[in-house]
């Protein structure tokens, strides 16, 4: 209601300020060939200064004083379109355009415009990357990856293979929103990492904010990878799919109900289980997933669309345990044209992620899940050539199920047992505006509100002094508090509620026709945190909200880059540097207990975090090769002092190196398309190694050997690094024949170096001695997989 | 329960794509500092009059000598609700002895070690534990199919919260096998610990010790155990053990290991 209340007095604020004799064109604009509407393409008025990049929807509108124009599309890979335009009153022209199809293999290698820097626009911080140049990065086993090749980028790496998720400048893996056609993802990583959860076939486009964060996005404070999945082709029936070492894929595409709609299924399967099967083992690993989506457009100012995500991972280990876990989701969305310079999008999207764990040897399960409701509405308005206005509204809807045992058996040795569940409801609602407020200067405003309740319909642990942790003086350990009682909160009250205003402010300064100077500002809250103290989050670790005893994190990050495109933009660079500070970053006592622990609060800390960097991106989009030159230096730091638990907090009160501090990380992607046949890719990549335990001292006890630690993470692992090498083959195609195949051959990891995921200290079972053993996941590996499209 | 999950995590890791293999890392040395291992355990129905508490000194991670005795130090234990106090005498080999202790369930006791005119001290109290109902062996009900499994069978107690300490030792083994058991999900069970090696043959012989333990004794033992069986890129971030063997003359000087007093059931079986 007061949302409502809010649009409209909006709505009457902009007509009335910007009511003025001008004419507005919208439309969208789209492929010739298979009808998806193309994100980012610019559209502007030849000779003048008004111009406007396409929405996710492939839609514009530009206002121009009314007259005669030479109206210009541009989108790299595509045949430029010009058409004389006469701007009298509001006029829709939809443009198709067509793929640059003299030179087809040169058009596969362009494509990569959309992600050549825009000097222009205030937005920074953000690194866009189009399904084709994802696709000729080399990857491991022949698998396309959306998130191993947004870790070539500065400022993005990982824990290395094994490790679920992705880390942006020093955040962690739970600070990233991760957002599949808007539906929040919980956990992107298959079989711990190997793979990411999406399947290339179906996604268009993603585009990672690594900073520079839109007041349209909130609830993370580190990054927002928004993610795109196809519409589907509206033109005619396209099958694709791919056949690799791992797994296989397989899309369909068509138009439905006479070209107004289409719809994509994508699915992709793994059959590690079949080698297992081969080598006689009795157990099973194995993926899978499903994307889908629909639309169908009502009349112009209509369109709606259905989107799905389905994916799982198993592991089956016969007799003693099965494990699988994964992420559901599905969307409907609503596109409405207001008018010619209101566009709208009402979005209903639900989401969960959860993970069952059943242990057969103890006869028990083990489940755990989050899910949300989520419903947003969006809008943008074309206010003036100047102005345009982003606002909306946004609530989610959360269940927390931390976990629930049960017996599986008359014999088990456990009783069931229900860890209490927990609900919150959070919102948002945010104003921002995009302003050109000279030829040279333009700037991007916005505040988002955000609002948290942390609902009722559970009881709370009361602990003595309202210490949940404190610090034991004698022993120099911090210990749970003592529980003295509980507090029941009934489902209509709230146990805690938090909001926050969240400015966000984006400015650039076009220096010359090549080059700009930008500026943000974003300030970020996040209510939900991903408890985690292992070496590497893994796919069983827990949701948690804020509440009670747990603070909302709260960021703000500072960045300022210099841009410039040269030799008629075949050459790109960008110089970022950033400083990033987190409020309330949860830090865990030595030896915290988080899984199936009912009174979380008891094992952690309120710390601090802090990073700084600085980024250099180096690319060229343009010509037979194709590639970047990315370098980050980088530090990244946290602190977690005892507060209210009193003493001196973790490693003595001092600042301390994040899991996630690389000092240096480079790399270098590089694609040669030699002729019509062959095409060649590189990768390299050099990474500090990430900071780690380790032991400083041994002494017997219980006839063990047992270490004693250094300060936490005051050691380094041996540094991170890889050559990947790809070579894609398509053979000839015959006329008329509308099979298109092509061959990837690869090797990951090309010159064998053995990279610790971890380094583990013990005793040699035979002779008793310390002995440090590393874990590497992958040597070499090399792969080949067929795609095909008809 | 977690670390069921991540050994379990581990595993399929390690069967499904990783390699390992042993390296050599050089790691920071730490100045040494005093180890006191005093586990005064009591076996049923004994009168654990005889008791040993060790002494040594940390060495390097990776030094050949494992245990560097500490000789010339004053140990004694006093029980607090009676005030009697038990001289435990050096044995000039890193071992202090008592023949005349008396273990009293329930009952505080202080340790009290001076090193370097330097005062250690700790507090613990003696902890009781029930018997083992039943030893008996298996095979292929583990995670490797062929090995052989001892298996002990307990009761928990009713509506107590109960902290259990498990040891198995193989006759002429190298290592012991420590289990830290909770009764959390399991309150007021017949409880069942496994332990399998696919090293036992039919005719070996393994020691098992069933200890109950202090809360605190758990959190300490738990974390410990944890730290010397987890590795791999799923295990918790390893952090310094501290026991509460503390140091009244200078804080900062704490000594590692733990002060300890338990009732324990044991029994020995032999694989058939």
């Amino acid at each position: 209601m007061n949302l409502k209340k809010i649009t409209l007095l909006l709505l009457v604020f902009t007509s009335i300020l910007f009511a003025q004799e001008k004419a507005t064109l919208n439309g969208i604009i789209k492929d010739r060939s298979n009808g998806e509407t193309l994100f980012g393409a610019s559209v502007f008025l030849k000779n003048t200064s008004i111009g406007v990049l396409t929405n996710e929807y492939g839609f514009y509108s530009l206002t121009a004083p009314a007259g005669k124009y030479t109206l210009v599309i541009t989108y790299l890979g595509y045949t430029s379109f010009e058409q004389e335009v006469n701007l009298l009153k509001e006029q829709k022209f939809d443009v198709e355009l067509l793929e640059n199809s003299t030179q087809l293999q040169e058009v596969v290698i362009n494509s990569a415009e959309s992600e050549s820097v825009s000097i222009k626009k205030p937005q920074m911080s953000v690194l866009k990357l189009n399904a084709t140049t994802i696709k000729q990065i080399p990857v491991v086993l022949g698998e396309v990856d959306v998130l191993k090749a947004i870790m070539m980028l500065p400022g993005v790496t990982n824990n290395g293979e094994g490790s679920s998720g992705f880390n942006v400048r020093g955040g962690a893996v739970d600070q990233n929103l991760v957002l599949l056609d808007e539906a929040i993802i919980y956990n992107t990583s298959h079989l711990f990492g190997f793979f990411s959860v999406f399947n290339a076939d179906a996604i268009k486009d993603i585009k990672l904010y690594k900073g520079g964060i839109p007041a349209r996005f909130g609830g993370r404070v580190s990054s927002v990878l928004d993610v795109l999945q196809k519409d589907g082709n509206s033109k005619q029936f396209k099958m694709s799919g791919g056949i690799g070492l791992i797994s296989s894929r397989l899309a369909i595409e068509a138009p439905l109900f006479n070209e107004k709609g289409s719809f994509i299924i994508a699915g992709r399967g793994s059959y590690v289980n079949l080698f297992l099967e081969m080598l006689d083992k009795d157990y099973g690993v194995g993926f899978y997933d499903l994307n889908l989506k629909g639309n169908y457009g009502v009349n112009d100012n209509n369109k709606l669309f259905v989107s799905g995500y389905f994916g799982r991972d198993n592991m089956d280990f016969d007799e003693t345990f099965s494990n699988n876990y994964g992420n559901l989701s599905g969307n409907l969305r609503w596109n409405h044209i207001f008018s010619d310079r209101l566009f709208s999008n009402l979005s209903v999207i639900y989401s969960e992620y959860d993970y069952e764990f059943g242990l057969k040897l103890f006869e028990f399960n083990w489940k755990s899940s989050i899910k949300n409701y989520n419903l947003k509405y969006d809008f943008r308005y074309y206010a003036n050539d100047a102005i345009k206005l982003n606002f909306g509204a946004n609530i989610i809807g959360y269940d927390f199920n931390p976990g629930v045992i049960y017996p599986t058996s008359e014999t088990s040795a456990v009783n069931y047992f229900q860890l209490d569940e927990k609900r919150a409801f959070e919102a948002g609602i945010y104003i921002s505006a995009e302003q050109k407020v000279s030829e040279r200067f333009s700037i991007e405003y916005g505040l988002r509100y955000s609002m948290f309740n942390r609902l009722g319909g559970q009881s709370m642990a009361l602990y003595q002094n309202n210490q949940p942790v404190v610090y034991n003086e004698q022993l120099g350990i911090y210990e749970t508090g003592t529980i003295i009682g509980e507090e029941d909160y009934s489902k209509n009250e709230n146990i805690a509620t938090f909001n926050n205003f969240e400015p966000r402010l984006a400015m650039a300064l076009e220096l010359n026709n090549r080059s700009s100077i930008k500026a943000g500002f974003s300030r970020t809250a996040q209510y939900i945190h991903l408890l985690s103290n292992t070496t590497n989050v893994t796919p069983l670790d827990v949701w948690t909200p804020s509440g009670k005893y747990i603070d909302p994190q709260l960021a703000n990050q500072y960045s300022l880059g210099y841009y410039k495109n040269f030799k008629d933009k075949i050459f790109s660079l960008e110089i970022e540097a950033y400083y990033k500070t987190v409020d309330n970053r949860i830090d865990y006592i030595d030896g915290a207990n988080l899984i199936g622990n009912n009174y979380i609060e008891g094992e952690i800390l309120n710390g601090e975090s802090q990073a700084y960097g600085l980024e250099f991106l180096l690319r060229k989009t343009v010509g037979k090769f194709t590639g970047w030159f990315a370098y980050t230096l980088s530090k990244t730091e946290q602190r977690t002092l005892g507060g209210s638990a009193g003493g001196p907090g973790i490693n003595n009160g001092d600042w301390y190196n994040s899991a996630y501090d690389r000092v240096h990380d480079f790399s270098i992607t590089g694609a040669y398309n030699l002729n019509e046949k062959w095409t060649f890719g590189a990768n390299f990549v050099f990474q500090t190694g990430r900071p780690v335990t380790y032991p400083n001292g041994q002494y017997i006890y219980e006839g063990l050997s047992i270490a004693s630690y250094t300060d936490r993470n005051s050691e380094r692992l041996p540094s991170y690094n890889r050559l990947d090498i790809s070579a894609t083959y398509v053979p000839k195609n015959k006329p008329n024949n509308r099979w298109e195949g092509e061959w990837v051959f690869g090797v990951y990891n090309a010159y064998n170096r053995k990279n610790a995921a971890a380094i583990s200290f013990g005793q040699n079972a035979e002779t008793g001695a310390n002995e440090a053993t590393r874990t590497a996941i992958f040597g070499i590996v090399p792969s080949v997989t067929y795609n095909f499209k008809f | 329960m977690s670390k069921y999950i991540k050994h379990s995590l581990l595993f399929v890791f390690l069967v499904f794509v990783a390699c390992t293999d042993v390296i050599d890392v050089e790691v920071p040395i730490a100045a040494p500092r005093l180890v006191i291992e005093a586990s005064l355990d009591w076996k049923k129905e004994n009168s654990g009059n005889v008791q040993i508490i060790n002494l040594s000194l940390s060495t390097p991670y990776f030094s050949n000598d494992q245990i560097n005795p500490v000789t010339g130090a004053l140990v004694k234990v006093k029980n607090n609700t009676n005030g009697i106090e038990f001289d435990f005498v050096d044995q000039n080999n890193g071992q202090y002895i008592t023949a005349n202790f008396i273990p009293i369930l329930n009952q505080e006791y202080t340790l009290e070690v001076v090193y370097n005119n330097e005062i250690y001290s700790a507090v613990e109290t003696c902890m009781p534990v029930v018997n083992i109902d039943d030893v008996y062996q298996s095979t292929g009900q583990g995670f490797d199919k062929d090995a052989l499994e001892v298996n002990v069978l307990f009761t928990d107690p009713v509506e107590i919260e109960n902290f259990y300490l498990m040891k198995f030792q193989m006759q002429g083994g190298y290592l012991p096998a420590l289990f830290d058991i909770s009764d959390e999900f399991s309150d007021g069970n017949q409880m069942e610990v496994f332990y399998e090696d696919e090293d036992f043959k039919i005719g070996d012989a393994v020691d098992i010790s069933l200890y109950g333990i202090s809360k605190q004794y758990y959190n300490y033992i738990r974390l410990l155990i944890q730290q010397s069986a987890e590795g791999g890129p799923f295990a918790t971030i390893p952090a310094q053990l501290k026991g509460n063997c503390i140091n009244i003359t200078n804080a900062e000087n704490y000594a590692f290991g733990y002060f300890r007093l338990t009732q324990v059931a044991k029994e020995t079986y032999t694989f058939e």
